[in-house]
This record gives structure tokens, C-alpha cells and sequence, in this order.
């Protein structure tokens, strides 16, 4: 007794199962990054709530309505709350669309990790999807799936398709400091190059293209207006060609790049399928955390808004005035609710309150007086009474006192107590959760959380150095870094871009040095690159030396010429580093350590009195720290581990202080400021190094 | 029809297909992530949705106890309609399954009561102000006398059956199955599954999904008359069948009005011709050939048009979402305009829907009932300067007003927005209205 319809229906829908491909997806649920600090300390970034609703059930969404039937969840940090939290929600319920869903645990520490512990799973059988789980889109990604599928079928080299977002030259959510350009072969949708340029960088910089690609392609888009949400299709040709190559840490940076430039080697292509309607996005730091907030309270994501209920037990409906409200909200007469707000069940607002702009999760207590404007607060927090909240993220269970202030850009972390009439200054980030180092927490701070408070103060860069003069000299400048001040008025200072800021000078080789000889620049240029792109492959000295010593023969070059290219490449790669996030000192140390041979066969003055050769390189190393961030502390370590290396002699230090060249201007004065201590301490131990030095000089 | 490549997207195809396999459970939380999620929306593919679903529901239901199954069926129908409270057809569809259940179980007991008494059925009406309904009918236990004034009661002889049909069925007139009273069973017993019956009475209301644009597409011919200028709005295929049918045989004028930004890829479609096998819709409608292909010149124009050219208009033929008790509409973003520009033209305003579509809700807060969209559709999301400093809104639906409307032909024919309260009443029992 089937109904007509059903019966026409039901042969169609046999017949294309035959030819459906189960879909699989892999979400990376950390992404390796620490721009979510102090959150992350308590709660996997994934579970953090975005207008109240766990980051992951937007991406889990996606999927579902990709029509995704397996997936294999990557966990990191906090992988047991995940593991509890997904056993718990919907996706685990039988009615979950995804027919699989496997939870993996690993101890993976990059991307590039869980790859290549996934090909070891031999887990995938066909096409699949990367995404981490940071991502929002309402994207059918039907048509990109049938494109891929089309070209595979065509050219078995076509491995991967990344889906991007058209989006302007501004826009608030695309990531701000890094941004990625795409020079892509219309005609084929092909990528051709990828690299990454920085925003914040004072001068312009510039992109290296190669030239053959500029020859052979008749037709290229160079495209900087594309918001990168890291949503891949891969065949399972990708994850083998991560586990070829092994260095390989982030999905963009390294993988995307190396394989476009190893075109040649393994013949893989790379598409683009460039999306001009629908919502995507990735809430990869917490600028974006704002961004995507914001569009999703203005319906930019839609069907992903609060009123769509994701999770089974919310309730919200859309009021007049973007405002989402949840049932058992409990409004003082007398409160103003602006507009773009939402509030969570149980929560109640007293009297004259206003609120603008702000998601509120469920059960706060928010007094009479109260301002919040711009304001992310999660679960049961407290607010007293007169407090001001604007533009800060406040975490569950934080209770706010009488009359307190929050500057745009503060974070306060899980179950901060502020006592009453405290300001929390602009972008100061409080926590409770014991340090990652030593597993302790420090003594509340009483200063930041008033005296009955409960907190301190979080420090992103805690360098541990044991080394008592770095930690002096590193302690006052990692904060008078320009990030904070930058801050304009809107959560992109907080300081989530810390580490996009670290060593904001990529590709600008050959400028900070360039004011004395035009011709040459072509080498040096060529030659830090080179040098550079060994340091960042972890390839070995000698073939580092190898590639030098022939590109210094082609060119003709001169020792300076070569010294300065080693210079600028290291000051880069340290710089680079430092940006991933690791200290300064470290971070010498590594590249010294392992690479100070190429610097040793670049200084030819060891056993003359007049160390020009080795003044020389320190005068460019210092030129060239004078552009950087934080120039200061990496020549000081420079200095110290070039000393202990032995690389460079204590008579070459105590000339190039005196040379007149290394104190000639305001900004070379600034960086050498901090090595004084080094100069210091090296004239008062001269007479106990004196018979190391001599050993070394017999060598 | 083999699609090009498998539909990835879940929707109403995939949903109906896994009703089959998937245990009930799993299907009704299936259904309600997809009214989420909206891959299914449009009244008919909810309501088709619907009804589907209850029909699982009920013969997986190991029960003929009928107030267990009306227990099973509100549970099931509150959580739908929590999912996705603005397609009220979900709630329509699952009232009328109460309904459905409650006359079976009624039926039953008129059966052996109409072998003891057989006046019962021409007995006058009496006056039954006092009589609740819900009281009857939960106090059933308690003698049999009561029953057939209550059984009338819930289930009133209106003014429009009695010249339609006499039987006061629920179902539509046309369809042949509809007049299967459990009277003509008097020697069924009394603890006869009643199930059978309700999944029957479903079976006809899918029927009544499929029919019901062609049903509403006969009165065509009596509405549009040669020569007549023609406004409608949107892409409904309700639309489009009623002016076919009439197309087939005169030769008249359409205006098209395109309802940008949400459905004017869909209106240019049907325009031209051109839409694509649409699997949401499930039906034929979309191998029909265009107005155009019959001779009809079509003359397509933005909404902001419309007022300019209502002078010249005849008649103006609507599309809605769904219709509330009082006669108001809640239709399509533009609808409004249109009709208050025929008001002020007094031009006639003719909504074609079906009645699946009509509601038993009063639009007390009518913007409750509108849906906003998607705001990407409005304004690019790509130019960030905007997108950083307006506020931007996209309602899917406009409320228009009853007086706004002179006529509704729905498949039981045309009436006046004032009398739709009497068809509410005749399709949905009071019991139900809130459950």
C-alpha cells in the first residue's frame, strides 16, 4: 500500500547507492596552536562556546550536512573532556548521521603528526575531508566534492582540493596578521604558489614567485582576498605524501608549499575551489572567535544560528533586534537589551543593566548598574553590581565584584574571582589553572584580582631560561611588545596574535642591509634564501655549506657578501621560530648549535690579531636584528652562544663593541643595548676564559 | 530520471528512503536535525516529511490502546515542532493524525452504539456549549451514553460538509478511500486494532500531498478568464499548475514578480523553464513545460515594480507558506507589498493553497512566525566594510493581513479569509489545537 511517492522515490534512491562513496572526514580537534591561552589551559579549544554552543557542533554540523558518513576525531590537549563530551552528544546517539565515528587519541604535536599517524591506520579508503575543528561553514560542498571527484578521474595527480572563501580586501573575518596569497591557475583552478605574507610588517613585503611560473602559464590569479578556512578535499595520495616527507608540521605553511615547489619532483597538483556565496570560516584565534561570533548572531551563517538550537536542550528564539533569548531568562524592568545579543537560560539581569552586542551563556547573575558591551560571557558567571565588562571574554564561573571595570581585550579564565572596585586592565589575561611547566599554580595575584580575588596573571612567554641573565633581560621586553598597545578597540588586540607577531619580518632579505651595495643584493638575496629554506628543512651542514659554496662560485660573491646571507638567513629562521611560539634563547641555541659550521667557514680571521671577518658578521647580524622583533634579546643570546661555541672569539667581541660601525645610529645603539651585560660579564671572566681561548686558537 | 551523481546532502529523498531501514528512534531524531538544519523546508516536503514519519511511528507503535497512541503521537509531533516552530504545517499534519486516531477510537465505539441506537447519526445537533470535549474523551470509561453527543461534539457537521459530503469525515472530497466510517463495520470487535485504520486515514493524507495542486488547479478555469492580466510572486508550484491548467484552454497575461534576493534563482527558473530536477519537491512538476511553452506571454519584473504595473492588473494569484485561522497569511517576503498594492488598486487577491497548509493558529505576535534568512543573500559577505558596520536583515516570510485577501481556493474549493475558521474547525479537533 505504498503511496505513489514513496514508491517513486525509493528505486531512485537504490540505484544511486550503488554508485555513492562513503565520505570521510577527518577533524583535527587541536590545531596545535596556543593563540586560545589562558582558555586552553582548562578546556579543549574545541569545546570553548561560540554564541553558546560548543565550537565542534558547528563543524560536526558542516559534515552532517556535507553528507559525511565516517569521521575520525584527532584529539590533543584535554582529549579525555572531548572524549567525554562526544560520547555524550548526539553524534554518538544512534540517530548521528555519521554512521562511524571514531575517536583517536594521539600524541601528536603538529598536524603534520597526525597524518602521518593516520596513513600509518591505514583508516581511509577513499576521497576525504580535512578539517579541524574550529570551522563554521553552511557550505554544501556537494559541487567542490563532484569537481574533485572529476579531476581525479581525469589526472590521477590532482590530490587535494582546498576550499576558500572569497572575501574582499578587509574583512573582519579573515585572519589579520598572516595573510595567505594564492596564485592560482584560473583556467585549470589549479594552485600554483602559496605563501604567506605578513600584514603588520611596516614596509611592504614581497613575494617571491617563480619566475617559470609567470612563463608557462598564460593566465595567473594572484589572490590575497581568499579567507583560508583549511577545509581540504584529499585523496589518500595526500596523507602519504606527508609521511615522505616527515618535516613537515602545518598544513599551509609547509605541506602546501613544499609540494607546489616539488611540482617538479612528484608531479602532484594542488586545486582551488573558490566559493563566492555560502559561509565559511574558522575561528583559528580569537579576533576571529569575534568575527565569527558576530556573523553568526547576524545571521551571515544561516542555518548555524542560535535559534537553530543545535545542541537538544537549547531553546532560543529570535526576538526583534537580533536578540536571541532562551526561555527562563529573567529581565529587570528597568534593563536595556540592545541589539545582537544573546542570553542563555536562567540567567537574570537587574535593574538600569544595559546590554549591547553580547552573547551571555546560561545561569549568570548579572547585577543592577552593569554595562557589557561587546562582551563574551560564558556560563555562571556572576557579575556584581556598577561593573563595566567591554569587549573581553569572561569564562564560566568567573564572579565579578561591585563596581569593576574590564578593559576591552582582558580574558578572564574559568573561576577567576575579581573582588569588588578592581580594574582589570586592557588586554591582562587572568587564570586559576596551574601552570603547564611546573603544574602549580602561583599565589594569587593580589594586585590584578583585589584582595578576596582569585587568579593571576597569565604569562604567554614564560621562556624557561635557566639562564639568570636571559631571564633578566628577557622578563621586561616580551611585554612592551607593540602587540598590546596596537590595540585599537577591538578584541584583535587581545593577545592572541602574540605569536603572530613574534618575527613579523618574512621575506625581506635583503632590504634591512641594503644600503651599501646594489649589485650583489641578487646573491644574497638568492643565497638567504637558500640557506633559509635548509634551516627550515632540518637539512644537515653540509649540504647547507654545499649549496652556499655553489651559489657563492656562480655569483662571484665576496666573504661579506656570504656572511651576510648566513646572517639574514638565521636571523629569519630564529625569528620564524620564535614566532611558532618558542623562546628566544632556545631557539639560538638550536640553530647555533646545529648550523654554527656554516658560520665558522665564513670567517677566515681566526688566526689574525684583527678579527675583521668575525666583527664583520656581528655587525650584520645586529643590522639585521635591528629590523626584527625582540632584535635585542635574540643578539644577546646570539652573542653568548656564539662565545660558547666558540664560533666567534672573545677579541672579535670586544672589537666590534668598540667599532665605531655598531654604535653609529639610534636603532643600532637600542638593539646592542641588552648584550652589554654579555660585554660586561666577558671583560670581568676574561682572565679565567683566557686559557679556553687559547686551546680554541690552536685548533 | 537517474540523477547525475549521488545527492550527497541529506534531504527529503535520503530521509524517506533511511524511514525505511532506520529504526523509529533514529528517524524521528533524523527528521528533526534536518527541519534544523533546514535541507528539508517548503510546506509539502515537511508535510510529506511528516506524515511519513508518523506513519512509522504508528505501526512500529506495539499498541491499540488509541490514548497510548495519541500520547505517542504529541510527543513525537511537540518535539518536531520544537525543532522548527515556524513550519507550521509539521503541526497541522500531526494534528490531523490526532484527529485521525481520535475518530477511529470514537468510530469504534459508534460502531456498537449505532447497532443499539440506530438514530444516532441523523439526531439533530444539540446545543453543546457546555460540553468539553477533552473531558469527553478522557472520561470515556464512564458509560456509554454520553458518547455519541460527545463524539459530535469534538467532530461538528459544518455548513460546508453538509453540502459537500455527508459524512463529516476529515478527508478531503474526491478521494474515494475517504468514506470508509467504521459504521459499516458493526461486526468488528470491539478491541480491533485501530491502527489499521489510522495508517489508512495517513496513506490518505499523503494521497492528499500529492493531489492537492491539481485538485486546487480545477477551479482554475473558473477564476482566470481570457484576456486577463495576471500577477503572481514567487516560484510555487501551486501557482504554477493553476495557471497551466487555465492556460490549456484561454489565453492570458502573467506578470512575475521575481522576490528577490530568496527565491528569484527558483522564479527565473520556472519562468524560462529551465528548473532543474528538483529532489526536494519529489514530484513530476518540474518536467512540466513553462507557461511560455503554451503560448502565455510571462513578463518577468523586480517586487519594486509591482505597484507601477497594478493598474493594469486584473487579478493578483498568491502563493503562501501557510495559512493562519483568521485568514491572515504567512507567505513569501514581498507578499505584503503586493497585496497592499492590489488593495490599493482593488485589485482582487486570490491565494491558491492547499489545505495542509492552513493553520488553527492565531497570529497574535506575527513576528514570531517569520523566519529570518540568510544575510549573505542581501548584501555580498565579502564586502567586510559592510558587513563590519550594518545591521542586516532577511526575513524569509511576510505576514499579510486578512483583509488584504479577497479569496482563498484551497482543494475544497474558494472561500472567504472569514470562513476559514469554520474549515480549521472541520479539519483539526479542538482537543488538538494545543497539544
Amino acid at each position: 500500500m505504498a503511496p505513489k511517492k514513496g514508491g517513486s522515490a525509493k528505486p531512485r534512491g537504490n540505484a544511486t547507492e550503488e554508485v555513492e562513496e562513503t565520505l570521510q572526514a577527518v577533524v583535527l580537534a587541536d590545531t596545535f596552536e596556543t593563540r586560545f591561552e589562558p582558555f586552553t589551559l582548562d578546556k579543549p579549544r574545541c569545546l570553548l562556546p561560540l554564541a553558546n554552543t560548543p565550537l565542534i557542533e558547528y563543524t560536526f554540523e558542516f559534515l552532517a550536512n556535507a553528507g559525511v558518513e565516517e569521521v575520525f576525531l584527532y584529539g590533543g590537549a584535554h582529549s579525555d573532556q572531548l572524549e567525554s563530551y562526544i560520547n555524550g552528544s548526539k553524534w554518538r546517539a544512534p540517530s548521528s548521521p555519521f554512521k562511524q565515528f571514531t575517536f583517536l587519541k594521539s600524541t601528536s604535536t603538529s598536524v603534520g603528526d597526525v597524518m602521518r599517524d593516520l596513513d600509518g591506520k591505514h583508516l581511509i579508503t577513499g576521497d576525504f575531508l580535512v578539517v579541524s575543528g574550529d570551522v563554521i561553514s553552511n557550505l554544501p560542498i556537494e559541487g567542490a566534492l563532484a569537481k574533485h571527484r572529476a579531476r581525479r578521474q581525469a589526472d590521477k595527480n590532482a590530490i587535494m582540493t582546498m576550499i576558500l572563501r572569497e572575501a574582499g580586501r578587509n574583512h573582519r573575518t579573515k585572519a589579520s596578521s598572516v595573510s595567505p596569497v594564492f596564485i592560482v591557475d584560473p583556467t585549470k583552478d589549479r594552485c600554483l604558489h602559496y605563501e604567506e605574507i605578513d600584514h603588520h610588517s611596516p614596509e611592504s613585503s614581497r613575494l617571491n614567485i617563480d619566475a617559470e611560473i609567470i612563463t608557462t602559464f598564460s593566465e595567473i590569479d594572484i589572490r590575497q582576498d581568499l579567507i583560508d578556512c583549511n577545509i581540504d578535499i584529499c585523496t589518500p595520495d595526500v596523507l602519504s605524501l606527508w609521511s615522505d616527507s616527515f618535516d613537515y608540521q602545518t598544513p599551509r605553511k609547509q605541506f602546501l608549499y613544499g609540494v607546489l615547489k616539488d611540482y617538479e619532483l612528484n608531479g602532484k597538483t594542488i586545486h582551488t575551489h573558490i566559493i563566492e556565496d555560502h559561509y565559511v570560516a574558522r575561528v583559528r584565534n580569537l579576533k576571529a572567535y569575534d568575527a565569527v561570533s558576530k556573523d553568526i548572531i547576524a545571521r551571515w551563517a544561516y542555518p548555524l544560528c542560535p535559534d537553530t538550537n543545535l545542541l537538544p536542550g537549547h531553546n532560543y528564539e529570535l526576538r526583534k533586534g537580533t536578540l536571541y533569548q532562551e526561555q527562563d531568562v529573567t529581565l529587570a524592568r528597568s534593563c536595556v537589551l540592545g541589539r545582537r545579543t544573546v542570553i542563555g537560560q536562567g540567567t537574570s539581569i537587574g535593574d538600569k543593566t544595559t546590554v549591547k552586542d553580547t552573547v551571555l551563556g546560561r545561569n549568570c547573575k548579572i547585577g543592577k548598574n552593569v554595562t557589557l558591551e561587546g562582551a563574551y560571557i560564558w556560563d555562571n558567571v556572576v557579575i556584581g553590581d556598577g561593573t563595566t565588562v567591554r569587549q573581553a571574554i569572561i569564562a564560566d564561573g568567573v564572579v565579578l565584584g561591585n563596581k569593576c571595570a574590564v578593559e576591552p581585550g582582558s580574558l578572564l579564565s574559568f573561576g577567576v574571582k575579581i573582588a569588588d572596585s578592581v580594574t582589570v586592565s586592557e588586554g591582562r589575561r587572568i587564570t586559576k589553572a596551574p601552570r603547564e611547566e611546573d603544574g602549580e599554580s602561583p599565589a594569587y595575584d593580589s594586585e590584578i584580582v583585589g584582595a578576596d580575588g582569585e587568579g593571576y596573571e597569565y604569562v604567554p612567554y614564560d621562556d624557561e631560561d635557566d639562564d639568570e641573565t636571559a631571564s633578566n633581560a628577557s622578563s621586561g621586553l616580551i611585554y612592551n611588545m607593540a602587540n598590546l598597545s596596537l590595540s585599537t578597540d577591538s578584541i584583535s588586540t587581545l593577545s592572541s596574535e602574540i605569536s603572530d607577531y613574534g618575527g613579523s619580518r618574512s621575506g625581506s632579505f635583503a632590504t634591512s642591509v641594503s644600503d651599501d651595495e646594489e649589485h650583489d643584493t641578487h646573491f644574497v638575496q638568492d643565497a638567504a634564501a637558500s640557506v633559509f629554506d635548509s634551516l627550515r628543512d632540518g637539512v644537515t651542514t653540509d649540504v647547507v655549506q654545499l649549496e652556499l659554496v655553489s651559489l657563492r662560485m656562480t655569483a662571484n660573491a665576496s666573504d661579506h657578501e656570504v656572511r651576510r646571507a648566513v646572517a639574514s638567513a638565521f636571523m629569519k629562521h630564529a625569528a620564524q621560530l620564535m614566532e611558532a611560539g618558542q623562546g628566544a634563547g632556545e631557539v639560538v641555541s638550536d640553530i647555533f648549535g646545529k648550523y654554527h659550521e656554516i658560520i665558522e667557514r665564513a670567517l677566515f680571521d681566526r688566526d689574525s690579531a684583527v678579527k675583521t671577518d668575525q666583527v664583520d658578521f656581528l655587525l650584520l647580524l645586529q643590522q639585521d636584528l635591528v629590523h626584527r622583533n625582540r632584535g635585542e634579546t635574540v643578539l644577546l643570546f646570539a652573542a653568548k652562544e656564539l662565545y660558547e661555541l666558540e664560533v666567534i672569539e672573545e677579541e672579535a667581541f670586544e672589537q666590534w663593541w668598540a667599532d665605531e660601525r655598531s654604535k653609529n645610529t639610534e636603532e643600532l645603539q637600542k638593539v646592542r643595548s641588552q648584550t652589554q651585560q654579555f660585554i660586561d660579564w666577558l671583560a670581568s671572566a676574561e682572565e679565567e676564559e683566557s686559557s679556553e681561548e687559547e686551546e680554541s686558537d690552536d685548533e | 530520471m537517474p540523477p547525475p551523481s549521488a545527492p550527497l546532502t541529506p534531504g527529503l529523498a535520503s530521509f524517506l528512503k533511511s524511514l525505511k531501514t532506520n529504526p523509529i528512534d533514529t528517524s524521528i531524531d533524523n527528521l528533526i536535525s534536518l527541519l534544523k538544519r533546514r535541507q528539508i523546508r517548503h510546506s509539502r516536503s515537511c508535510a510529506t516529511a511528516t506524515a511519513y514519519l508518523l506513519r512509522s511511528v504508528i505501526s512500529a507503535c506495539r499498541t491499540s490502546d488509541a490514548s497510548k497512541l495519541i500520547e505517542r503521537v504529541q510527543s513525537v509531533g511537540r518535539r518536531l515542532i520544537a525543532a522548527q516552530p515556524r513550519e507550521m504545517v509539521v503541526g497541522n499534519i500531526v494534528r490531523r493524525v490526532l484527529g485521525l486516531i481520535r475518530d477511529e477510537a470514537e468510530d469504534d465505539r459508534d460502531g456498537d452504539f449505532s447497532l443499539s441506537e440506530a438514530g444516532s447519526e441523523s439526531q439533530p445537533q444539540t446545543p453543546r456549549a457546555g460540553d468539553d470535549p477533552s473531558e469527553a474523551l478522557y472520561g470515556r470509561h464512564d458509560g456509554s451514553a454520553s458518547k455519541p453527543l460527545s463524539s459530535l461534539a469534538a467532530h461538528p457537521i459544518s455548513m460546508f460538509s453538509l453540502l459537500s459530503q455527508p459524512e463529516s469525515e476529515n478527508s478531503l472530497p474526491g478521494s474515494p478511500v475517504s468514506a470508509s466510517p467504521s459504521g459499516r463495520l458493526p461486526g468488528h470487535p470491539q478491541n480491533k486494532d485501530i491502527r489499521a485504520e489510522v495508517l489508512d486515514g495517513i496513506n490518505e493524507i499523503i494521497d492528499e500531498l500529492g493531489q492537492v495542486d491539481d485538485q486546487i488547479a480545477a477551479y482554475a478555469l473558473d477564476h482566470i478568464h481570457s484576456n486577463e492580466i495576471i500577477l503572481t510572486h514567487t516560484s510555487s508550484t501551486t501557482v504554477q499548475k493553476f495557471l497551466l491548467k487555465a492556460a490549456a484552454k484561454r489565453k492570458f497575461t502573467v506578470i512575475h514578480a521575481e522576490s528577490y534576493p530568496n527565491n528569484h534563482e527558483a522564479t527565473h527558473a520556472t519562468v524560462s523553464g529551465t528548473a532543474p530536477n528538483n529532489d526536494e519537491l519529489l514530484s513530476t512538476e518540474s518536467f512540466q513545460k513553462p507557461l511560455i511553452a503554451h503560448g502565455i506571454t510571462v513578463i518577468l519584473i523586480p517586487d519594486s515594480a509591482v505597484f507601477a504595473l497594478m493598474s493594469r492588473v486584473n487579478k493578483v494569484i498568491l502563493g503562501t507558506h501557510s495559512v493562519l485561522a483568521n485568514g491572515g497569511l504567512v507567505a513569501s517576503a514581498g507578499t505584503r507589498v503586493i497585496a497592499r498594492a492590489a488593495k490599493v488598486h482593488q485589485t482582487p487577491v486570490v491565494v491558491v493553497s492547499g489545505v495542509y497548509k492552513l493553520s488553527p493558529v492565531y497570529p497574535f505576535d506575527f513576528e514570531s512566525l517569520i523566519e529570518y534568512g540568510d544575510s549573505s543573500k542581501v548584501i555580498g559577505y565579502e564586502d567586510g566594510d559592510l558587513v563590519e558596520q550594518i545591521d542586516v536583515q532577511n526575513p524569509l516570510y511576510d505576514y499579510v493581513p486578512a483583509e488584504l485577501v479577497d479569496l482563498y481556493i484551497t482543494n475544497l474549493g474558494g472561500h472567504a479569509p472569514s470562513y476559514l475558521y469554520r474549515i480549521v474547525s472541520d479539519h483539526y479537533r479542538k482537543e488538538d489545537i494545543s497539544f
